[in-house]
């Protein structure tokens, strides 16, 4: 077994009784990643700063003085999370030479506890997209079968997670762009409650919806990452003061009297029969395992997409608008004026799919429109969040499908964008209802492509979550 | 909702982009298709719902109002196209007559 194959967890077994050095890890990464360098997963690898780093880190665990909780683990993050001295893209030709001035929270917490930050992942163009496809830097494909797209937005860091590059890594979520790459790459992925870890040195795409979140092979790892990154920080005012638990102390608890939520909503036509038959046999397997299976009402699920389209798109207007060509990024050679310097850096600068969003997002807030578009959109949205509420005072967690099919072919989707918009039907709803949502690989179909369970709680509920996918997990890893 | 050629020119001027005459048709029907989908918000009955413009009802609170650390100047300016003295560098602004 070589070390890329172990999980973070028992890497750190290996680290702590000194079976084997970060120094190690870090070149055995490295290896992996030139030898899977054609899945395009990365946009920037650190080696140097990895290996000076890892060798910090041997040498204080050497001397015995205690060393964080994640030391010596090579760890990659989304292109979108600033870390002091690296290139952060966003897969944008307008910040491609953009080298962060500063840390966001999230990685700091991560640099902190002793994780080596190797690399930066691919992703959609400021985290617009759902197939990885609107990269700048060219599309990433998905490691289990490349001629099928990883996701998106964080299609990078799922891919460079299940193609063993790294131990975890971070991603950003909206809409689903954790989730759906978990799904499509068979692994483990959350979307934390909005509030629970930082926003501060992310690049935004819509404030009130983004949360970082970890990707890793287990549900152990994931666990263990949330439990890092979590947390009040005074750079964001939107981050929560509840107390974050240990998320990984629940994780043996079982499922015994666990109430289990079905709703119809989440098992429509657009389902794939080989998905909706694994999740069945999945919701079957808790049933037989001493959950509880309670059917429950979410009316309205089906109006989140567009509710997500109208507060998405506003939000990522308002907050592209930034993007000038002056204080940071890209500026276009040749213009007349200062306002000719806008339209052409930001022309040159941006992508087709953030173009759309910028003229979408203008549409819904412009005069005329507001009160329509944006207005109702922000009800609409309470209505949902409502509901889920609703749903919790019945079951502790909801269970549906990530997404309706397994991953689709590259290409398939990239010249329709109602049917891309389409792949994130499961996964909107719970960034419009602020819940936490993790998914986690269920079975395969007949191509042999991961499919992707959500686990769905209430606010800040994350440890129910792990408990509930860990029983799963653990009694089916031989499948895996 | 139909859309035309001039709201998609109108928008384009507010996005501060610029796109040639077949991206502006292909916006036409990208926006048309999109919007009807963003139609379904009209099924939901929102009569009773007091708008609320938050999205977490969690417990939040405001940063204190105390001075700390902030980025330098040079380090501001550090990612600027073209900067001059720790200024940015813009094309001229103002004119006299």
């Amino acid at each position: 077994m070589k070390y890329i194959d172990y999980s973070l967890s028992e890497i750190l077994d290996l680290l702590n009784s000194k079976k084997v050095t970060a120094v190690e890890l870090v070149n055995s990464c490295f290896e992996q990643i030139e030898a899977t360098a054609d899945l395009n997963a990365l946009n920037s690898t650190y080696k140097e700063m990895a290996l000076a780093r890892a060798k910090e880190i041997d040498e204080a665990r050497t001397r015995g003085e205690k060393v964080g909780a994640l030391a010596g683990v090579p760890i990659v993050l989304k292109d979108n999370i600033n870390f002091l001295g690296t290139k952060t893209s966003c897969a944008s030709k307008f910040l491609e030479n953009f080298v962060s001035p500063y840390t966001a929270t999230c990685a700091k917490k991560l640099y902190d506890a002793g994780a080596i930050i190797i690399g930066k992942a691919n992703m959609d163009e400021f985290a617009m997209g759902s197939s990885n496809e609107n990269s700048a830097f060219g599309a990433v494909k998905n490691p289990v079968d490349n001629t099928c797209v990883p996701g998106g937005s964080s299609g990078g860091s799922a891919c460079s997670v299940a193609a063993k590059q790294c131990f975890a890594a971070l991603g950003t979520d909206t809409g689903g762009s954790i989730r759906e790459p978990s799904s499509f790459c068979g692994v483990v992925g959350i979307k934390p409650t909005y509030g629970r870890v930082s926003r501060y040195g992310v690049v935004a795409f819509a404030s009130s919806l983004d949360q970082v979140g970890p990707l890793t092979r287990t549900v152990r790892d994931n666990a263990t990452m949330l439990n890092i990154i979590s947390g009040k920080d005074e750079a964001d005012m939107t981050t929560s003061n509840t107390a974050v638990p240990d998320f990984t102390a629940n994780l043996d608890k079982g499922v015994k009297g666990i109430k289990i939520g079905v709703a119809k909503q989440f098992f429509t036509d657009q389902l794939s029969s080989e998905v909706s038959t694994t999740l069945k046999n999945a919701i079957e397997w808790y049933r037989q395992a001493g959950a509880e299976i309670v059917e429950v009402d979410l009316p309205s699920l089906d109006t989140a997409l567009a509710v997500y389209y109208v507060i998405s798109s506003a939000e990522a207007a308002s907050n592209l608008a930034r993007f000038d060509g002056v204080k940071y990024g890209r500026r276009a050679p040749v213009y007349k004026d200062v306002v000719d310097l806008y339209f052409k850096s930001r022309t040159q600068g941006f992508g087709a799919e953030v173009k759309r969003r910028i003229m979408l997002g203008n549409y819904v807030l412009s005069s005329g429109y507001y009160d329509a578009f944006y207005r109702k959109a922000k009800r609409v949205q309470k209505v949902i969040r409502n509901e889920f509420n609703k749903a919790f005072e019945s079951c502790d967690v909801l269970i549906s499908p990530t997404t309706a099919t397994t991953a689709f072919k590259l290409g398939e989707k990239s010249n329709d964008c109602v049917a891309m918009y389409l792949t994130d039907i499961f996964t909107v709803p719970i960034n419009i209802a602020g819940v936490p949502a993790l998914s986690m690989p269920c079975g395969k179909d007949s191509k042999g492509l991961p499919i992707g369970m959500q686990i769905i709680a209430k606010h800040f509920n994350e440890a129910t979550i792990y408990q509930v996918a860990n029983a799963f997990e653990t009694a089916h890893k031989e499948e895996k | 909702m139909s859309i035309t050629i001039d709201d998609v020119k109108k928008l384009a001027i507010l996005s501060r982009l610029e796109f040639t005459d077949d991206e502006i048709k292909k916006f036409v029907s990208d926006l048309e298709a999109t919007l009807k989908q963003v139609e379904a918000i009209n099924k939901v009955d929102v009569s009773n719902v007091d708008l609320i413009e938050d999205t977490i009802d969690a417990d939040t609170d405001l940063r204190r109002d105390v001075v700390i650390p902030s980025l330098k100047a040079s380090e501001i300016v550090s990612n600027a196209p073209e900067k001059e003295d720790g200024a940015f560098l813009v094309p001229v602004t103002v004119v006299e007559d």
